[in-house]
Formats: C-alpha cells, sequence, structure tokens
C-alpha cells in the first residue's frame, strides 16, 4: 500500500535534513506504529506520505514515494486525500465548523459523497468514533479527548483506505487512549482501512500496532514486527524510546532462565509467559 | 468577551429561520438605524434588538453585548459631546446639540453591533457559510474566509489570555489597574501571537484542503435552505422597520 524508497527530506531554509534514506513498506491492510524521540521526524514522515510534503513544504526531496500506486510529488493534494486521511496532531486547526455533525458533514460534502448515502456514513463515523451522544453539541464545550475524536470521526467518515494519525492520543487519558486504539483496531479489521500511527505511548503501540518503526534522528533505527523491534529494549532506551514493562519482563526472564522466550506484548501474554516460567 | 461570537444551540424560530433572513434583518436594523434621525425610533430599534435576544432565547447574550457596548458607549458619549461645540450650553461645557447628537451617535452604534453579534450566537457558521454559498452564490472561498476569521476569534483570544495568565504566575504585572500599563504590558505580546495565528492558519489551509476543500461547489451542501413562511414574515417586518425610518 505505501513504499519508501531512500526517501530523504530537507526543510526550505534548513541544513539538516529532516529525514534521511527512508526505505519501508507497509502492506495493504496493515497496522504501523511510528515512535521516536522528539525531533526524529516522525511528523515529517507522515506529511510526506499524505502528500503534505512537498505541496506544502518546499524543500529538497529525494527519493521515492508510493501511496496506492501514487507518487505524491505528481498528484494533486486533493486526490491524493482520497485514498489518505489524516489527522493533524494540532486538533484545533483541524476543525472548521462550530457543531459536531457539520464538522463531519464537511469532508463528506465536498468529497461529493451522494446525499442518500451521508446519514448513514455520519452515524457509522459518529459511532465508530463512539461520540453518538455529542453529534448536536457545540465543538467550543467539548474537552480535549472529545474534540480529538471528533477529528479521527471526521477523517473516517471518508472512509479513506489509509489512515495517518500524529499523536492522537496526545491529549487523552489513558482510558480514553485505549479507546482510539481500539477504534483503531476495528478499523483496520473489519474495514481493512491500512493505518498508521505516530505515537509516544510504547504500550498502547506494542500491543495493537504490528509493524514497529522506530525513527531516530531522520533515520530509521529499528523496524519490523512489533516483537522483533521491542527485543532490542536497551538500544530503544538509549534511543529514549522506552520499552514497555511486559516486554523488558520477557527479556530479563530470559536472561535468567538462560533460554530464549518470546516477547511479550501484552499483560495477558505476560501473564501466561510468567505462570509458565513458574510452572517449569 | 470570549464566547461573544459562539453559537448557543437551541430551537427557538430564530434559530430556525433561514441564515440569509437573519443577516438579511440585520443589514436592515442598520440601514434604519442610519435613516432615520429621531431618538425614539433609535430606542424602538433597541428594543427589537432585544426583542431577538429574548424571542431567541438568548437574553443572557444579549444583554451580555449591550453591557459590552455600553462600556465603549460611555466612552464615545462623552467624546462626542465634547467635540460638537453648537448649541446652548447646558452643564459645564457641554451643550444641548452636543448631548443629543451624542445620544444619537451611541444609540446607533448599540443598535448597529447587537444584531450582528447575535446573529453569531444563533446560527451555526457552517450554515451561515452554506446558505450564503448557496442562496446568494457567494464563492465558497470567501464564505470560508469569513467563517474561519470568526471562529478564530475566541481562538485567538484564549491563546492571549494563556500567555497572561503564564506570565501574571511568573510575576508580570498583567492584574494591575491601570489600564496603560497594562496595555503597555500586552504590546509585547503581539508578535508571538501573530506568528502562532500565521502558523495556525496556514495549519487550517493544509488541513482544509486533504478534506477537499478545493472540491467544494454550490451543489455540495448536504443541508438545504429552503425560505420558509416565517422568512417571509420577517422579511415583512424588515419593510415595516424601513418605512418606519422613513416615515417617523
Amino acid at each position: 500500500m505505501i513504499r519508501i524508497e531512500s526517501f530523504s527530506f530537507t526543510y526550505e531554509g534548513e541544513k539538516a535534513p529532516a529525514l534521511e534514506d527512508i526505505t519501508l513498506r507497509v502492506e495493504e491492510g496493515g497496522f504501523a506504529g511510528i515512535i521516536g524521540p522528539a525531533g526524529a521526524g516522525k511528523t515529517t514522515l507522515a506529511r510526506a506520505v499524505s502528500g503534505i510534503i512537498p505541496h506544502h513544504y518546499p524543500g529538497d526531496y529525494y527519493g521515492r514515494i508510493l501511496v496506492g500506486g501514487l507518487d505524491p510529488v505528481d498528484t494533486s493534494l486533493t486526490d491524493l486525500s482520497r485514498i489518505v486521511g489524516m489527522v493533524f496532531q494540532d486538533v484545533e486547526s483541524q476543525i472548521v465548523s462550530s457543531v459536531v455533525e457539520d464538522e463531519l458533514l464537511y469532508g463528506l460534502e465536498n468529497f461529493g459523497v451522494p446525499h442518500e448515502e451521508i446519514p448513514e456514513r455520519l452515524e457509522t463515523a459518529l459511532r465508530q468514533a463512539g461520540i453518538e451522544n455529542l453529534r448536536e453539541r457545540s465543538i467550543a464545550s467539548l474537552s480535549g479527548g472529545q474534540r480529538q475524536k471528533v477529528a479521527i470521526a471526521s477523517i473516517i467518515a471518508l472512509r479513506p483506505r489509509v489512515l495517518i494519525l500524529d499523536e492522537p492520543t496526545g491529549e487523552l487519558d489513558p482510558v480514553s487512549s485505549r479507546q482510539i486504539f481500539a477504534m483503531l483496531k476495528t478499523l483496520n479489521e473489519a474495514y481493512g482501512i491500512t493505518v498508521i500511527v505516530i505515537e509516544q505511548k510504547i504500550m498502547l503501540l506494542s500491543e495493537f500496532a504490528r509493524q514497529l518503526i522506530v525513527l531516530s534522528r531522520g533515520k530509521i533505527a529499528y523496524q519490523g514486527p512489533a516483537r522483533e523491534v521491542l527485543s532490542h529494549a536497551d538500544e530503544l532506551l538509549q534511543l529514549g524510546v522506552n520499552c514497555p514493562r511486559v516486554a523488558r519482563l520477557s527479556m530479563l526472564l530470559s536472561e535468567r532462565l538462560g533460554k530464549p522466550l518470546p516477547v511479550c506484548v501484552n499483560l495477558d501474554e505476560s501473564e501466561a509467559q510468567v505462570r509458565g516460567c513458574l510452572h517449569d | 468577551m470570549r464566547d461573544l461570537f459562539q453559537y448557543v444551540p437551541g430551537n427557538s424560530l430564530i434559530h430556525r429561520l433561514n441564515p440569509v433572513t437573519k443577516i438579511f434583518l440585520t443589514v436592515v436594523i442598520c440601514v434604519a438605524a442610519f435613516i432615520t434621525d429621531r431618538i425614539p425610533y433609535l430606542l424602538f430599534l433597541l428594543c427589537v434588538d432585544l426583542g431577538i435576544g429574548f424571542a431567541a432565547g438568548v437574553p443572557r447574550k444579549a444583554l451580555g453585548i449591550l453591557k459590552g457596548l455600553l462600556r465603549i458607549a460611555v466612552f464615545l458619549f462623552v467624546l462626542q459631546a465634547l467635540v460638537v461645540r453648537r448649541g446652548t450650553p447646558v452643564f459645564w461645557i457641554f451643550t444641548d446639540t452636543g448631548l443629543v447628537t451624542a445620544s444619537k451617535v451611541v444609540l446607533r452604534l448599540i443598535v448597529v453591533c447587537m444584531p450582528l453579534a447575535m446573529v453569531l450566537a444563533v446560527t451555526r457558521i457552517s450554515d451561515l457559510a452554506n446558505a450564503l454559498v448557496q442562496v446568494l452564490h457567494l464563492p465558497y472561498k470567501y464564505a470560508f474566509t469569513l467563517t474561519t476569521a470568526i471562529r478564530f476569534i475566541p481562538q485567538f483570544l484564549e491563546e492571549m489570555g494563556g500567555i497572561m495568565e503564564a506570565q501574571t504566575a511568573r510575576g508580570v504585572e498583567f492584574d494591575t489597574k491601570n489600564a496603560f500599563r497594562k496595555l503597555g504590558l500586552m504590546l509585547p505580546l503581539c508578535a508571538p501571537l501573530l506568528i502562532s495565528s500565521v502558523r495556525r492558519s496556514e495549519a487550517t489551509a493544509v488541513a482544509a484542503e486533504v478534506r477537499g476543500f478545493r472540491l467544494r461547489t454550490r451543489a455540495s451542501g448536504y443541508k438545504q435552505y429552503p425560505f420558509a413562511p416565517a422568512d417571509l414574515a420577517v422579511l415583512l417586518f424588515s419593510v415595516l422597520l424601513i418605512a418606519g425610518a422613513v416615515l417617523i
């Protein structure tokens, strides 16, 4: 679905490249998580995939990106946005209406979704985001987390094939963060939407994302299946990326017991593993 | 002040009017206020303004706007009364003509500004934009500019308030009673505020574009804005307001 080959980008007026020699693939229906310390180039990568780079941010662009077979350089942002939906880090700037319902309508109207199809799309998106009860509310009266959900709902209403989210849980409490990821999982599994999410909460990523991409100073430090990447706990910590405790526990156990154990990514797995070790 | 332009959800007759009708009524009130030269009629228009506010179920908002305007009005009244030097003195250096002229100016200001602010309280911004595009054939680009500007005002004030609170917490005297001193402290905030709002407007442009801003046409709007009998009634009322201003 997404192919990036030797991609480098330097923002105009900057000396150091924001991204350097990035090569990666995300398959159709994949769920990829991007993590890395501040300034690692996470947002730049999201912008490049969604076509905002180079259309809105000029700079030196090397390499090639293909999104659903389209090259963002030759495709207009409007055409690209029929495939890729992007939820921005600054939710405030994304919102164009004063009422939740209108916010969802905006994209649907623009992309010419047939009017008889609109009510169903609206209701589905509200349900998927778990905000049916907010439909008539004024956006100014919502909390940060609720606004985040509205922003996501307004994008999923468009049913993009690829959904990119830049730190969608940045302003959310742990319960809502988990809800958002559960929602992304449903979208990914039930609707086959390819999900790419930039996230600082490693525990959520390790549990939900199947593919992890660790960025550091504009380069890919590690990428691959979540378990594989998490087995580099010490190296990740040096880059400024924490490893979930369940993963560290697996590694500690395997070190102490002197036998290789699979890296756990959630609490249930970890519990089973510890029980198994005690049993032995 | 912060929620001055914010939409108040409701289902009153005024809320349900066609957005274009509301704008039209606002313009009519403005025109009537400038045509008439009689204080009683201006007071009558003020009552119309307040009546609309009460009918829309936003009396607190209407009175809030009035209160805000009164502060400016007092200042303007004194200034105007001092400037006009014709007529016979009635009190200190104030003349009768001066006082009458000042009253008219101030009343006009209030009568004209109130409905403008109230339209935004009882109309969703998106309805306003869509109706302007669909009914008045305004290009969407301009409608979007207008609505974005309106939406930015509370955000801008919020940001300003945030910076001021943060600086007060670090010992800057924003809580001073001296208005001039406060103004002096506020000036240096202009540059960062301007930069952040330019940045925000860029982000908004991108966000709108990835949601198909460029594809939008007059036929895009999902909601339709037909004219109802109530709109006709308002139209009739508008004609009466203008006629009253000319004849009385």
